[in-house]
């Protein structure tokens, strides 16, 4: 099967994902993807969660913090400004304490908390991972296509969810706990209900949102996800144990896509001794990508004659992956 | 609401004797129970900050990007709850 027949024979596929140790092409394949999904008339969204994101570099064009930037007819790219969503953020928390009890200004304990909170190493991820929930919940796109971080990073954006989920749940429970001592007491006392519990409904917001996100990378009927792999023993390897992790984490694997592959028609001609060797060890590593992966590979690119950026190179590239 | 407290204001004769027994027995029965209650409550609710907060006294707690949507809600509890925190404790807690 061909990476055009998937996208054509699961058109409920709406979230798709390119994932693959750092460098292998998975900014490229997401501009790619999102060009051919905008050339058939869909709507389509590439957005990055990388803290370091390229997407303006392959678009030449600053997109970063810029919310959703029109690229071309139908396509929209979009760099998140993790900095930026962290500072909102804390304006909102500040804000919401100064009107909840009258202050001037925020109390200075409470003050350090939120700049030490910020400061913490995971804020950056977590505030990206939330804005993803924020850009993937609205639904105005046909196509959400995550250019994603290098593999290792990914598993640790995933288990992100799993973390908070278990959070959550913990402390919701306590919570309900302490719900049913306040109810306890005014039942005893006699007076009537307690009023809402504020917290309670935070949490059940929050748990709301990361349901969201969680459930969109778990599903199998709206999300896609291709390794991106290159035959290289190495990143073989290593793309082969990401998968059985992400497998655990139950994300629907879509299929491979080769990269990097020279072009075979190399091998008729009389090359030096250098790209010789390279086509040999090429076609043997892929010789075991087809063998152990059969056909879950969906498309062998080859290496273009210069790096992939701006629309043209990336129309081009388009034409061979869904030809 | 004014009708409660029109209920609760004191009466004379029978009805006042009514009023006062009533409070004698909830004394007498609920008023420990009540109490436990309450403090149970709040020992909950100083467990809550710490597991959602702890960072303000110095515990890291994991993750903080979401507790700080729960911070404008605790703000009035954290005094008491620091002091209860980083108090000595001695044997005269487990009797009161």
């Amino acid at each position: 099967m061909s990476l055009r027949q998937v996208f054509e024979q699961n058109p409920n596929r709406r979230y798709i994902m390119f994932g693959g140790k750092g460098g292998l092409g998975k900014t490229t394949f997401s501009a790619a993807t999102a060009f051919w999904l905008a050339q058939q008339g869909k709507r389509v969204l590439v957005f990055s969660v990388d803290p370091q994101a390229s997407l303006t570099d392959i678009f030449q064009k600053d997109i970063f913090g810029k919310g959703a930037v029109p690229i071309m007819q139908n396509l929209w790219a979009q760099e998140i400004d993790a900095d930026k969503h962290i500072k909102d953020y804390q304006n909102e928390i500040r804000k919401k304490i100064l009107d909840m009890y009258g202050f001037d200004k925020v109390p200075e304990e409470i003050e350090d908390y939120i700049q030490a909170a910020s400061a913490e190493p995971a804020m950056e991820e977590s505030a990206i991972f939330d804005a993803v929930v924020d850009i993937v919940v609205k639904g105005d796109y046909d196509y959400y296509i995550y250019d994603l971080v290098p593999l290792g990073h990914a598993l640790y954006y995933l288990s992100m969810a799993k973390v908070y989920d278990e959070w959550i749940n913990k402390i919701t429970k306590l919570r309900e706990e302490m719900r049913e001592y306040e109810t306890m007491v005014s039942r005893i006392k006699r007076e009537k209900e307690t009023d809402e519990d504020q917290i309670l409904t935070e949490l059940q917001y929050i748990k709301q949102r990361i349901n969201a996100s969680s459930s969109i990378l778990t599903d199998k009927e709206k999300t896609a996800f291709f390794f991106v792999v290159v035959p290289e023993e190495m990143i073989i390897l290593d793309t082969m144990k990401a998968a059985e992790l992400f497998q655990k984490f139950d994300v629907p694997t879509a299929g491979y896509v080769v990269n990097r592959v020279l072009p075979p028609e190399l091998r008729t001609q009389i090359v030096p001794a250098y790209l010789k060797n390279r086509l040999e060890m090429q076609s043997k590593y892929i010789d075991q990508i087809n063998t152990s992966l059969g056909k879950q590979v969906l498309a062998q690119v080859p290496e273009m004659e210069r790096d992939v950026t701006g629309l043209a190179m990336i129309e081009k590239l388009a034409n061979i992956m869904y030809r | 609401m004014p009708e409660e407290k029109v209920k609760k204001a004191r009466r004379g004769g029978l009805g006042g004797i009514l009023d006062n027994f009533k409070e004698v027995m909830y004394g007498m029965a609920a008023h420990d129970m009540s109490r436990y209650a309450v403090r149970t409550r709040a020992s909950m609710e100083h467990l809550f900050i710490l597991i959602t907060m702890g960072d303000l006294i110095g515990v890291p707690i994991l993750p903080p990007y979401y507790s700080l949507r729960l911070l404008p809600y605790v703000v009035p509890n954290i005094a008491t709850w620091k002091r209860r925190m980083l108090r000595e404790k001695d044997i005269s807690d487990a009797m009161f």
